[in-house]
């Protein structure tokens, strides 16, 4: 009873003072340089959606996609996030599945990563649409053969059961503090919220995993269903992609909570850590493994597609795909060393070359997914194995042509300076991830 | 009904009329192509591939393929993309929320998006005209006393540029269906319609109406009367890369000349 009536009045200074609802937000904790992050979080926000109203005002042609090439970073951004928050809500999920102890402290920062992701990833596939103003047949005339819908759909549900999962774990620390919708846990003793706490967070984590898994899956078969795009019309893909997603989730994961315990408790959280990379390298394993198969089936056959995928692959874009290769196995090779694991900057430079490892995993699905167009024809006469019927840019070039058969995309300024404002809500919600972790409490 | 058109390789010439005539009739953008004609074997139009006693100079004309199993259909969220009831495949330009996806499922990328406003760029393109004919004009100018009547006319010009094509907006179906309109919304992707604005009139479309080889024939492929019906059951056709099982109800009639 007294408890509840502190609380009311906190409630009321908390009008009065900033510093106060600093305290209340959590944002106290914050070490300088974190909140300098915040700032920044924030000014991507604001320059992304300047950015985009830009992009409002004058097209698409704004960006560098024209008609052969007709997704670009926004849509590699969108599968990056998904992948990222499908591994954070495995991280969080396996705690309860697999009864991980060691990684109970970093529960929700780990939900709260796939929450800000899956927020994110969600933000950039509007920010991609041309016509805004016609979202609503989305809803009102859905075309439930789309693999588009369906991700829709899931990824809808996982923003729902990310968020759950994040209130659930944040009771009772909410609790605590008195904010958010206090009236309702007040009434609850500390001991009925931590127990309500952790079995609707457990219930919530047996949905989650499934959820998580699906989304990717989903996500993948947008590209995976289309039987022109030899690239990407692949059984292995969804699974590639969830390898992938718990590699570059975990990845993503395991710096949030090195940043959010800081440096000097590295010590108490070793086995965590250590733990989360090597499950970032058992799935770099099996994104190998898969990356395998999937190049030596395409060689074996050795048809002109194939030819012309493998030239695309190892020749057009050789370095870029070089790179995709060579960071994660860098990445591997790290995670499965037992004394760079101890190593605070060994687990950071990991991580961080994972994490680019699988962006430009995203982008390379585009490059020679778009860039061997599908209407090839073999001409016996003509000297070329087959050729490939030139596509109408949508616009006439500086010297005067209009068709192509190869389209050099670059994202543009405006391009990069729109995904900042998915990427900064990110970074917000993920710092904010710092106040949910309490080293005192949880440990 | 189901609309259907057939292509004679043979009676081709290349010369781009329809490819021109489309562009004129839908009121196209520049750098906007719903119907592209090619020489098959190389991106150079009008030349010969192949060697010494096996040279060949065949064309290839491509627009949608109108797929009875469309690709664009089957991925479009919104149902923006549609059969109408003659199978013709349609994009409602009201409900198309510029996604992209059909034009990443079309395997023969006949499908154009509106990167930016049409009539900007209409206009951009008849003013970098006027002023071409400006800097001719100049020199007479002078001789004609400095009449400016140029000017005016250049505002015309410009103005015109966005009124090409056939102007009435036409709608389909009980829906109303927004399949044609002379300037396309910004951000909606488009693409052949068979000519919606004229076949739902009972008329032709207009590529099969201007071709002067008479290459292109068009009618009811269900009906066995029709000229279709009739030269697919006499002929024997091919369908572009009916592999990728989208079921075009374009066929072609190839070449015969062709040496293997
Ligand atoms: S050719 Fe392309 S746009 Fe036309 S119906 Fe087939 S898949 Fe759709
Ligand atoms: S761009 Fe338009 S027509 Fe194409 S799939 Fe998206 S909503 Fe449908």
């Amino acid at each position: 009873m007294s408890r509840r009536t502190t609380s009311h009045v906190k409630g009321a200074q908390q009008v009065s003072s900033q510093g106060k609802i600093l305290s209340k937000l959590g944002l106290r904790t914050l070490t300088p340089a974190k909140r300098a992050l915040l700032a920044l979080s924030l000014a991507m926000c604001a320059i992304g959606f300047i950015a985009w109203m830009y992009q409002l005002d004058h097209g698409l042609a704004v960006t560098g996609m024209r008609n052969s090439f007709t997704w670009g970073l926004y849509i590699a951004i969108f599968a990056f996030m998904v992948g990222a928050a499908a591994g954070g809500m495995i991280v969080s999920s396996s705690i309860y599945l697999f009864k991980l102890d060691v990684l109970k402290p970093f529960a929700r920062i780990a939900s709260l990563s796939a929450f800000a992701c899956i927020l994110g990833a969600g933000l950039m596939i509007i920010l991609d649409l041309g016509s805004i103003n016609h979202i609503v047949n989305i809803l009102t005339s859905a075309n439930f053969r789309s693999p588009l819908v369906w991700d829709i759909c899931v990824i809808t549900g996982y923003l729902i059961i990310t968020a759950l999962s994040v209130i659930f774990q944040m009771l009772p620390s909410w609790k605590r503090r008195g904010i958010f919708g206090s009236a309702v846990i007040q009434v609850w003793s500390e001991q009925k919220t931590v127990d309500f706490s952790a079995t609707w967070s457990r219930r919530v984590a047996l949905v989650g995993l499934p959820f998580a898994v699906l989304i990717h899956t989903v996500t993948a078969l947008i590209f995976a269903t289309q039987a022109a795009r030899e690239w990407w019309h692949t059984a292995i893909l969804p699974p590639d992609f969830i390898a992938m997603a718990v590699a570059s989730g975990s990845a993503l994961v395991l710096m949030v909570c090195m940043v959010a315990s800081g440096k000097q408790r590295l010590e108490d959280h070793r086995l965590a850590f250590a733990l989360m990379a090597r499950m970032v390298a058992g799935a770099l394993t099996v994104h190998f493994f898969f990356t395998a198969i999937e190049l030596l089936m395409n060689i074996w056959t050795g048809s002109a597609e194939t030819t012309e995928l493998m030239h695309l692959l190892f020749v057009e874009y050789g370095p870029f795909y070089s790179s995709e290769l060579v960071l994660p196995l860098i990445a591997l090779m790290m995670f499965f060393n037992k004394r760079i694991v101890q190593k605070r900057a060994g687990l950071f430079i990991g991580s961080i070359l994972v994490i680019v490892g699988a962006f430009v995993h995203r982008m390379m699905l585009l490059y020679p997914g778009f860039n061997m167009f599908p209407l090839s024809l073999n001409v016996p006469a003509a000297a070329q194995d087959a050729w490939t019927v030139p596509i109408a840019i949508g616009e006439i070039q500086p010297d005067g042509s209009v068709f192509t058969s190869f389209w050099h995309y670059l994202p543009t300024s405006v391009e990069y300076c729109v995904v900042l404002l998915p990427l900064g809500l990110t970074l917000f919600i993920l710092l904010y991830a710092n106040t949910a972790y309490n080293p005192k409490r949880d440990t | 009904m189901k609309n259907g058109m057939v292509i004679d390789l043979d009676r081709c010439i290349g010369c781009q009329t329809c490819a021109v005539v489309c562009k004129m009739h839908n009121s196209l953008a520049p750098g906007v192509w719903w119907n592209r004609v090619f020489t098959q074997g190389t991106d150079e139009h009008q030349t010969a591939v192949g060697e010494n006693d096996n040279l060949q100079m065949e064309f290839l004309p491509v627009s949608c393929q109108m797929c009875s199993d469309a690709a664009c259909e089957k991925v479009c969220p919104t149902q923006a993309s549609y059969y109408d009831q003659n199978g013709t495949v349609l994009v409602d330009y009201e409900k198309c929320i510029g996604c992209r996806y059909c034009m990443a499922a079309c395997p023969y990328g006949v499908r154009q998006f509106n990167w930016r406003d049409p009539r900007e760029t209409k206009a951009e393109a008849a003013h970098e005209t006027a002023v071409a004919l400006d800097a001719g004009l100049a020199t007479n100018e002078a001789e004609l006393g400095g009449v400016d009547r140029w000017s005016f006319a250049r505002t015309q010009v410009v103005e015109a540029a966005c009124l090409l094509g056939y102007p009435n907006p036409q709608f389909e179906g009980a829906a109303h269906h927004l399949v044609y309109t002379q300037n396309r919304p910004r951000g909606v992707v488009e693409k052949c319609t068979f000519c919606a604005q004229y076949t739902q009139n009972g008329e032709l479309p207009a590529c099969v109406r201007a071709c002067p080889a008479k290459a292109r024939s068009f009618g009811d492929l269900s009906d066995p009367t029709s000229e279709v019906s009739r030269m697919l059951a006499s002929c024997s056709t091919v369908r572009l890369r009916e592999d990728y099982g989208t079921e075009p109800k374009v066929y072609y009639l190839p070449p015969s000349n062709r040496k293997a």
